[in-house]
């Protein structure tokens, strides 16, 4: 063992600025005690460092923000940065700024180490650290709640859901719904430097952004979230003891001084949620639940649901969206043409005879109607009639000077995110094609759904995937096809109904297997974007028709005026019923007009059927023809 | 490549990118976040240090009710915290607020009943509801005005018991 002068030596080397310590003696006695109990390999110290192993032996923290750490090659060695930790809690020079001190920069790293070790407060600086007070008392957690938001399409960094922690100031949600608005949300997020969708991507899947913690009041969320981007969210309030909850709380401020690169697809914000989770709760197994190349914010509520008892209670918040459509069930026919007139004409004269508790149902759906119409111009101020007759329709509900009744919804059971299937999908099968005998099918998609799938907590009529991949080995002919692979594939439908006209949507980039006299079987780039309308039939049947703009493009594929390049453009259409939760048959047809290339059109048409053995495990049976293929198949379909 | 190839690959190409910083921008509106006022959480860390503080709580379990008497609105409140917190509370929920004191009810008004420390939502929500053309005049009021008329029909009842608990 080292002597207290060798060690203050080594520690003098180990963190630069390190003037003598109040107390050297003390100093040598918690190092001391700190390695006697091997606290550098203590799980909780290793989550708070957020080092994880690497995999040649050895750690690395994934925190890349260089005052995260008081030893210069902290990332790397958690037993130089406790050690140096330890001299900084004992280090009493004045500071400027607080945030060089250690106590006040890491009081989750002092509280950990302070309980460990039995510190002798009285042997240490007392330190003030107004900042962190400040920041304590606002958010001054007594609880925790994991919010997930659920899928937005119209926002790629959002298409997937996303994660955030809610630090309560009630152990529980008080009358279910009233205080949480003054709660403080947090949230890790890449900051974006740029509106150009392709750079974005590229970055964000190459870790390029820096990925920071931020907090802010809920409300925040609740009103771009739940208002301006209509989705709901789901709450988990989590078991966790005062002392973590206080834990988590000072652990996020440490957090808030760093960064991290932003890896969209791994590293994100459903990652390092569950990360700070671990740091102050140590005993809980958060990570390991959640997927190697993918981490989804769906994962992140599954992963909690791994640890029996952690979530205690779930609540749902409706969306803007839901709330309207809530509240226009309620309604009679006539109430509902009563709505669609006043959300025209906000003075427009309702049936002289309706009591004013029926009045102010049919005046609170028009003033939700509204909303949801024109969120973003209210919010943004770009839209002055709307504005206007929003004024001047909320005149005239207040004026009744009735009380609605609180909107109480019940739980969307089949909807809750962690029921879904698991979002990575394999698929093996086997065919035949016409004129080239049996074939062999591989399919692969790293994540997430698409409108065949098992419904069970996802958008009804949404198709969201990331890397679907097909391949066909044809023996016969030895050959192996790549048939189709998207980087990226988003179906969105709205089916239309009497208040809502917004056109469906669909797009995708990647590459597939030309099948028609372009050329023999070449891979091309391929990438598609249409729009159209939708509709949604009673009996489970949805109908979509849009038009499309594509691109395919081979150095062998005869394209326009004899390039490689194939621009296409015509119509297509798609059918799903859903037969219960266990079957759907889906169909789809698309002609295209090939300007300037040979041959000048093409066409394909197929369709599928889908049995849900299992959550995890479908068949599907699928058929299609194309100019040069009439194929058939069937798939087993996995889900992890 | 012809025009019209160049015209179809340009439309392929050109996928929106994210709008979703400016309507975060927008919510944010002067982008102050809450203060801490009574009932967006102010309490006072007396004379043990921060960093202590949050050690007591992961040892023994202390930290909270019992240290600070933090039941709502009670340390560390005055006039001027119940107008910063309203002010701040009406910035990023005027249209929430403006659609809930219509409806007499709703979470936003819960949410100022918890800044200005008052007894009764439902009574909250009635009186805003009856004042409501004078708290909300115009579409175009200030959010200063707007906070003003809601302090004032509040503080003005003794009858809603704000900031006296």
């Amino acid at each position: 063992m080292l002597g207290p002068l060798a060690l203050a030596l080594a520690l003098a080397l180990a963190s630069p600025p390190a003037p003598p310590p109040a107390d050297p003696a003390y100093l040598g006695e918690l190092v001391a005690k700190a390695r006697a109990l091997r606290l550098a390999e203590d799980p909780g110290w290793l989550k708070l460092g957020h080092w994880r192993p690497r995999p040649l032996g050895g750690w690395k923290s994934e925190a890349d923000g260089a005052k995260f750490f008081r030893a210069r090659d902290g990332k790397t060695d958690p037993a130089a940065e406790l050690e140096a930790t330890l001299a900084g809690f004992l280090d009493a020079t004045p500071r400027a700024d607080e945030l060089d001190d250690a106590q006040c920069r890491f009081p989750a790293r002092f509280a950990f180490l302070g309980g460990r070790l039995g510190f002798d407060l009285a042997r240490l600086p007392p330190r003030r650290c107004p900042r962190f007070e400040d920041f304590y008392g606002k958010i001054r957690p007594q609880g925790v709640t994991v919010v997930f938001s659920s899928y937005y399409l119209n926002n790629p960094a959002s298409a997937f859901g996303h994660t955030l922690l809610r630090l309560d100031k009630a152990p529980e949600a008080i009358g279910g719904k009233h205080f949480e608005l003054l709660d403080y949300g947090v949230d890790y997020a890449a900051t974006v430097d740029t509106g150009n969708a392709v750079l974005y991507a590229a970055k964000g899947l190459l870790g390029f952004f820096k990925g920071e913690f931020k907090y802010y009041p809920y409300y925040y969320k609740v009103r771009e979230y739940g208002d301006y981007e209509s989705r709901d969210l789901w709450e988990y309030d989590l078991e966790l003891t005062p002392g973590e909850v206080a834990l988590l709380g000072a652990h996020v401020w440490e957090l808030g001084g760093t960064w991290f690169d932003y890896w969209y697809l791994d590293e994100n914000c459903s990652y390092h949620v569950l990360g700070a989770l671990e740091a102050a709760a140590p005993r809980l197994d958060l990570l390991s639940h959640v997927g190697r190349a993918v981490v989804l914010p769906s994962d992140t509520v599954v992963a909690l649901f791994r640890n029996p008892g952690l979530v205690r209670r779930v609540h749902y918040r409706p969306s803007i969206r839901t709330q309207f459509e809530a509240r226009a069930r309620r309604l009679s026919g006539a109430e509902l043409r009563e709505v669609e007139a006043l959300s025209r004409d906000p003075a427009a004269p309702l049936d002289p005879a309706t009591p004013p508790d029926a009045e102010a149902k049919v005046l609170d759906a028009a003033v939700d109607l509204l909303d949801l119409r024109h969120a973003r111009e209210l919010i943004r101020g770009l839209g002055p009639k709307a504005a206007q007759d929003r004024q001047a329709l909320l005149e005239r509900r207040a004026a009744l000077g009735v009380a609605s009744a609180p909107l109480a919804l019940p739980v969307p059971e089949a909807r809750r995110p962690e029921r879904g299937h698991g979002s990575l999908r394999l698929g093996l099968g086997g065919g035949a094609v016409d004129g080239q005998g049996g074939t062999v099918l591989l399919d692969l998609r790293l994540a997430l759904h698409d409108l065949g799938d098992p419904p069970e907590g996802y958008p009804p009529t949404a198709q969201i995937e990331f890397l679907p991949t097909r391949l066909r080995w044809t023996p016969r002919e030895r050959r192996v096809d790549l048939d189709d692979v998207a980087l990226v594939r988003i179906v969105s439908l709205s089916p239309v109904t009497r208040f809502d006209a917004r056109p469906s949507w669909k797009a995708s980039f990647g590459a597939a297997t030309v099948r028609d006299r372009g050329c023999d079987r070449c891979v091309a780039f391929a990438s598609e974007l249409g729009g159209g309308l939708a509709a949604a039939l009673p009996g489970g049947l949805d109908l979509a028709a849009t038009g499309d703009l594509e691109l395919r493009a081979s150095p062998r594929l005869s394209g326009a005026g004899g390039t490689g390049w194939r621009p296409g453009i015509g119509p297509s259409a798609l059918a799903r019923l859903r037969l219960g939760s266990r079957a759907v048959l889906l169909a789809d047809a698309r002609w295209r007009w090939l300007p300037e290339a040979a041959p000048r059109t093409t066409w394909s048409w197929g369709g599928a059927l889908r049995l849900h053995l299992a959550r995890d495990l479908s068949l599907a049976f699928e058929g299609r023809r194309q100019p040069l293929a009439t194929e058939a198949a069937a798939l087993v379909l996995g889900y992890f | 490549m012809t025009r019209i190839t160049l015209a179809l690959v340009a439309a392929l190409l050109a996928v929106p990118a994210a709008a979703a910083d400016q309507t975060a921008s927008a919510i944010k509106g002067t982008g102050r976040y809450g203060t801490a006022g009574c009932g967006l959480g102010s309490m006072a860390f007396g004379s043990t240090p921060g960093a202590v503080q949050i050690l007591a709580a992961t040892t023994n379990g202390t930290f909270g009710n019992q240290t600070f008497g933090i039941t709502t609105g009670t340390s560390n409140c005055g006039s001027g915290v119940f107008a910063a917190g309203t002010k701040n509370f009406v910035d990023a929920n005027r249209e929430a607020l403006a659609k809930d004191i219509s409806r007499g009810e709703g979470e936003a008004i819960g949410a100022l009943t918890v800044i200005n420390a008052c007894e009764n939502s439902h009574a909250v929500g009635a009186a805003l509801q009856k004042n409501f053309k004078s708290i909300f005049p115009s579409e175009s009021a200030s959010n200063d005005d707007v906070t003003k008329a809601i302090l004032d029909t509040l503080h003005g009842d003794a009858a809603l018991g704000c900031g006296r608990s």
